[in-house]
């Protein structure tokens, strides 16, 4: 069966491998790790330890950053 | 002007200036130089999956202006609390601006939500600058708590209308050991200077700049009234009598009496 992770709200298909790292999962998606926080099933994880976080089948990640606000 | 300081830091300048609703990035980044701020108030939001590469941070030199990180969106304490943790992981500092606003439509802040997710974060070492309604009981309560300021709003966010909680306003100023900052409502420089005048410590200014014709001009507009401000409430402002009070001699007049 296709593995997943659920990013942002939303399930994503990764075929039979999913990305080994947190870091993998960000070059897959483009997006510029430096700028972003993130959050696997509720546990922070800082943005020095994102090269040696393993990413599990079904993981809940919150991929967030800063936007204009007041 | 005389230095502001919060939680043990100075500032030179009285306006702190939020990010939102700017046309671009290069005209905020103006507007922020212009207004002579040295605090700007950012949100946290999860990532555009289909366009990942919009960088708020690049626009805002760091080394200038200290960011402020909002919980805005938060509708309870643990959602709050939350949102303060991943921006402390974004910033590397524990510098937040509280808000918890249960409902869209007014955006007034919840005090008793407000109240326990400032307890949770002071005990985690944060710096917190709670936004409030203009509740004197509870500005003391949250200053008992250990925030570092207290963010009366002046009148709903976005609203543009002025000082419209004046007299709280007044009290909390009166009973606060902690700075005092207007926040939210402040919709023209007038409004900022009369925040100061009455003795506000700082005032936090986003729509009335962002969304004004010309931005860049707005912020120097709001630097100029919040330093008038200032000013006059140091300079001590003149008693206001019911009945006129000559400024000319009434004597001498150029008629037989």
């Amino acid at each position: 069966m296709d593995k997943r992770l659920k990013i942002n709200g939303q399930v994503r298909d990764f075929g039979d491998r999913l990305p080994a790292t947190l870091s993998e999962l960000l070059k897959l998606m483009q997006i510029d790790q430096a700028t972003v926080v993130a959050e696997i099933d509720g546990q922070i994880i800082p943005r020095t330890a994102f090269g040696q976080t393993a990413l599990k089948e079904d993981a809940v990640i919150e991929l967030v950053r800063f936007v204009g606000g007041g | 002007m005389d230095k502001l300081v919060i939680a043990g830091q100075e500032f030179e300048s009285r306006l702190f200036i939020g990010t939102g609703k700017y046309a671009s990035n290069a005209i905020m980044a103006q507007a922020i130089e212009a207004s002579g701020t040295q605090m700007v108030t950012v949100a946290l939001r999860r990532v555009d999956i289909d366009n990942p590469n919009d960088n708020l941070l690049a626009a805002i030199d760091r080394k200038k202006y200290l960011l402020l990180p909002n919980t805005s969106g938060a509708r309870d304490a643990a959602e709050a609390v939350r949102l303060a943790r991943l921006a402390r992981a974004a910033t590397g500092i524990a510098w937040v601006k509280l808000e918890v606003t249960p409902d869209p439509y007014y955006l007034l802040p919840d005090g008793e939500e407000t109240l326990k997710a400032a307890a949770v974060l002071v005990k985690e070492g944060f710096i917190v600058l709670p936004y409030i309604n203009a509740d004197p009981i509870l500005a003391k309560k949250l200053q008992h708590v250990g925030t570092a300021t207290v963010m009366p709003l002046a009148a709903p966010i976005g609203s543009n209308k002025g000082i419209k909680t004046r007299d709280a306003i007044e009290i909390i100023i009166e009973q606060a050991t902690v700075p005092v900052v207007v926040d939210a409502g402040l919709g023209a420089p007038s409004h900022a200077a009369e925040a100061m005048e009455m003795g506000a410590d700082a005032t936090l200014v986003n729509t009335a700049i962002a969304a004004a014709a010309n931005p860049i001009a707005m912020a120097m507009a709001f630097k100029l009234a919040v330093q008038a401000g200032r000013l006059a409430y140091q300079s001590g402002l003149a008693a206001q009598t019911r009945q006129a009070c000559a400024s000319s001699p009434l004597t001498g007049f150029l008629r037989n009496e």
